[in-house]
């Protein structure tokens, strides 16, 4: 059974189709670079998912859950999808255990001693143990996202969107994120991500997908997409990321 | 019958500030408790909940704070019930102020940022918790400051209690003139008096506003 499911998913913000019947399947394990030209459609693709944004048409599962069905409890399935945004969006007035341990303890009812450890697993995994009782506006742009990550990662989900995670950092900081997403893609993880990375979209992306004018225009193995792409849009594309 | 305004009728006054104070206390606890639910079901994901707030917030709004005050002193006595100056002020306050309260710290509210309500809700956090955990802190730190001007504005507005014979400064006040036919003295006096509880409370707001610039 896929993970993540989109059949025929249409997005509209009035009058302007942004995602156009799109169809994706996720398999778990896998970890897909979605790429595109400013305005194609990724971020809202990713809010989609997690039911941030309604659609207009067609379904969204995830596992058996409808997204788009009123029924659905959006709480219990968010649980399943972490987000993790370009602007970190971490809570300013909480340190960094609290961040962490928020969603755990109010929504999931863990007790704190467990939470605290739960927090100091996830800093861990994304090498910023020692920062467990600072406050977001003390950490760099980096680490704020990683703490991101380990916030998102604490819920335990099943499928992380990562929403163009590196396009605020300056480019030395670029790496450090990178290397977190590279181990989560080791342990298993399964990923969709919004990137601009190109390098990180071949090296560690199961596959490309790649989208124009909010349809998938073309996907496959990043070596072959990137590669060889197949139409002109997605050549133009490249050829102006690349350079 | 023209005599002077003497230190036992200074006394009076000062007494009576105590009353004045009681109101706006009374008028800030209730309204508070009060806005604070109105606010949120103004903000709250369901449409008709929130015509409900804006109706309530419009009409309070909208209507002058004396004729409030005349509902619940005289509306209640035609349907029968006699309600005291106490019970009509301590409502009319609470509702007036529940109305603007809801308002201001509407606006703080909506000065947090959007996408911590996203991150929120993508954690998993329901309304209530969004706000309890996450929104309402954030809101916290700019309301301060326009919290406690409403404030100021709402003691001097307690004065219009001495319409319904509630002895506060202003009615003892009148009180006083009566006695003395001093309007100038006695009224000077309560003007010093109402700047005196004011005037501290203007400055720690204005404390807090610079403090709260500094810290951004
Ligand atoms: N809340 C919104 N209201 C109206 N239009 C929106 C909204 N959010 C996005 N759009 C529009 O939808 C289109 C797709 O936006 P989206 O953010 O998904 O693009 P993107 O591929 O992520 O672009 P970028 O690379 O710049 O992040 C754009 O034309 C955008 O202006
Ligand atoms: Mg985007």
């Amino acid at each position: 059974m896929s993970l993540v499911r989109l059949e025929d998913v249409t997005k509209r913000f009035g009058q302007l189709t942004v995602l156009d019947q799109v169809s994706l399947k996720v398999e778990p394990g896998e970890i897909i670079a979605v790429i595109g030209r400013s305005g194609s459609g990724k971020s809202t693709l990713l809010r989609c998912i997690n039911g941030l944004e309604p659609i207009q048409g067609g379904r969204i599962l995830v596992e058996d859950d409808v997204v788009n069905d009123p029924k659905t409890d959006l709480r219990k399935l968010r649980q399943k999808v972490g987000i993790v945004f370009q602007s970190y969006n971490l809570f300013p007035h909480l340190s960094v255990e609290r961040n962490i341990t928020l969603a755990p303890t109010v929504v999931k009812k863990m007790p704190p001693a467990e939470a605290r450890k739960l927090a100091e697993e996830a800093l861990a995994r994304v090498g910023l143990s020692d920062k467990i009782d600072a406050y977001p506006d003390q950490l760099s742009g980096g680490q704020q996202q990683r703490v991101a990550i380990a916030r998102s990662l604490a819920m335990q989900p099943k499928v992380m969107l990562f929403d163009e995670i590196t396009s605020a950092l300056d480019p030395e900081l670029i790496g450090e994120v990178l290397k977190v997403l590279e181990a989560l893609a080791r342990q298993g993880m399964t990923m969709l991500l919004v990137t601009h990375e190109m390098g990180f979209a071949r090296n560690v992306g199961t596959r490309v997908v790649f989208m124009h004018h909010g349809k998938v225009w073309e996907q496959g193995p990043p070596a072959q997409v990137l590669g060889n792409p197949q139409t002109p849009e997605m050549k133009s594309f490249l050829g102006s990321v690349l350079h | 019958m023209i005599r002077e305004v003497n230190s036992l009728d200074l006394l009076y006054l000062v007494a009576a500030g105590r009353w004045t104070l009681a109101l706006t206390a009374m008028a800030f606890v209730g309204g508070g408790i009060l806005g604070l639910a109105i606010m949120m079901l103004r903000i709250a994901p369901l449409k008709p909940v929130n015509w409900l707030a804006v109706g309530w917030i419009q009409a309070i709004q909208g209507t002058p704070l004396l004729a409030q005050i005349f509902v619940f002193f005289f509306g209640f006595a035609i349907f029968g019930y006699k309600v005291s100056p106490w019970v009509a002020a301590g409502v009319a306050f609470s509702i007036y102020a529940s109305a603007f309260l809801a308002e201001i710290w509407r606006g703080c509210v909506e000065a947090v940022p959007r996408q911590q309500w996203e991150a929120s809700a993508a954690l998993g956090l329901s309304f209530p918790q969004q706000l309890r955990y996450v929104v309402l802190p954030q809101a916290l730190r700019v309301a301060i400051p326009p919290t406690v001007g409403f404030l100021v504005q709402l003691i001097k507005n307690t004065s219009l209690a001495s319409t319904i014979g509630f002895i506060e400064l202003t009615r003892e006040g009148q009180i006083t003139t009566g006695a003395t036919f001093r309007p100038l003295t006695v009224y000077g006096i309560v003007a010093v008096l109402y700047f005196l509880i004011c005037f501290p409370l203007s400055q720690w707001s204005q404390h807090l506003e610079r403090r709260l610039n500094v810290a951004r």
